[in-house]
């Protein structure tokens, strides 16, 4: 059976993508800004290599980039073998597709939905800096694992409740268990953490509220998914709603999930934070 | 110096403007109108002939009018999604920071020099 070894969250902007192509072109390298968040990312990406995941399932928002809003879904997965990546109005960024599988994605729908989540299921699903702007800090392309994106609406309110995000988790993670073959899953959430981009309160910055998020999302899950998703966009701005996303994949983890990497700096509109959590054994059978 | 105050702890207007599924409803029109323009083809379109092109979309002549203007926080009001009024900022050659700093009711380069515009709260305590 396949195998979640462990999960990443991570945060997404427009600019950690804008600026990765930039930092890594431009022989000064990253700007002052974004020089810590490459550093801080390096510890994640090779963490990363070393779990040797064949698949990836993301739990990523998109950014009105794919979906509009005549047809809205609350929770969509991507299947397909390749996903193109959005133009989000100023062009696309020099980056390959985004490998698909279509066998697990079909898989993860049918299982999903048997558990009573019922996805949109798109098939033709361009991907936004949801996953593009991350991706390249963590992998470096040629891509050769596999995605499958779950988008969840962080557009328009409703949005489903943090609840719902544990319930997806777990589905998630019973699914993976429950397919044949030995793949190793990582599970990855992404979501801004404090970040408010309308408004007055625009640029709003809460890493009091970023730390204690990553502090506490590894071994207290039960106790942040009681607090409401205003609280979450009260105190840290509107769009820190995405850190509900995160709790997907601390609940597709087990309990017993160790917490072996948190990060995080706020380099100007967003907080961007990266945390990674290792199912036991899963790195000890990295060869030495 | 900055004549920015620290963001408050409410989700109140001007702070906040919420997308609530009542105002993605009013907006529906200026989204649809917003989100066409992420074909690059749209882009030439709607600049060769802004009026014309969101008059094309069924735009009321006010919101056509805030269009012209830039008035991004009346049309965030009106009902258009930051997200799709980014799509309106970048066909006009700008981005995020011109939105922000409208809603914000500073230019551009204030903005930008005032974040990361730092607060410290935490649930139960804030």
């Amino acid at each position: 059976m396949a195998v979640v070894v462990g999960g990443i969250g991570i945060s997404h902007t427009p600019s950690m993508g804008v600026e990765f192509d930039r930092g890594t072109s431009n022989p000064a390298g990253f700007s002052p800004a974004w020089q810590p968040w490459f550093d801080g990312s390096r510890r994640a990406a090779e963490l990363l290599e070393e779990l040797r995941p064949d698949h990836l399932v993301v739990v990523y928002n998109d950014h009105l980039n794919s979906f509009d809003l005549d047809n809205y879904p609350t929770l969509a997965i991507g299947v397909g073998g390749s996903f193109a990546q959005a133009d989000e109005g100023w062009g696309t960024r020099p980056l390959p597709d985004l490998p698909g599988d279509v066998e697990w994605g079909i898989w993860l729908t049918e299982y999903l939905v048997e558990r009573e989540f019922d996805l949109t299921v798109s098939q033709d699903l361009a991907v936004d800096h949801g996953i593009f702007s991350w991706l390249p800090y963590l992998l470096t392309p040629p891509w050769t694992l596999t995605v499958t994106p779950i988008a969840v609406n962080m557009v328009r309110h409703p949005f489903p409740t943090p609840r719902r995000m544990c319930g997806l988790g777990r589905a998630i993670r019973a699914g993976v268990e429950a397919r044949p073959g030995d793949d190793r899953v990582v599970v990855v959430a992404t979501g801004g953490m404090s970040h408010q981009i309308s408004g007055a309160r625009f640029g709003m910055a809460n890493t009091a509220l970023d730390e204690y998020f990553l502090e506490r999302l590894p071994d207290h899950l039960d106790e942040l998914v009681r607090i409401p998703v205003a609280e979450w966009m009260r105190l840290g701005g509107t769009d820190a709603a995405e850190l509900t996303l995160w709790f997907a994949m601390r609940a597709a983890l087990s309990a017993a999930a160790a917490r072996v990497y948190a990060f995080h700096t706020f380099p100007q509109i967003t907080g961007c934070g990266a945390l990674v959590l290792v199912e036991p054994g899963a790195l000890e059978e990295v060869p030495a | 110096m900055t004549g920015l105050p620290a963001p408050a702890f409410d989700l109140d207007e001007p702070g906040t403007i919420l997308f609530t599924a009542r105002r993605a409803y009013e907006g529906r029109a200026l989204n649809r109108f917003a989100l066409s323009l992420r074909l690059a083809e749209n882009r030439e379109r709607f600049l060769a002939d802004p009026r014309g092109y969101a008059g094309g979309y069924h735009l009321r002549p006010d919101e056509v009018d805030m269009v012209e203007a830039r008035d991004w926080t009346g049309l965030l009001l009106a009902g258009g999604h930051v997200l799709a009024l980014l799509k309106v900022a970048a066909a006009l050659g700008g981005g995020l920071w011109d939105i922000g700093a409208h809603t914000a009711g500073v230019t551009r380069d204030e903005l930008i020099a005032s974040c990361p515009r730092r607060v410290a709260a935490v649930p139960g305590a804030g």
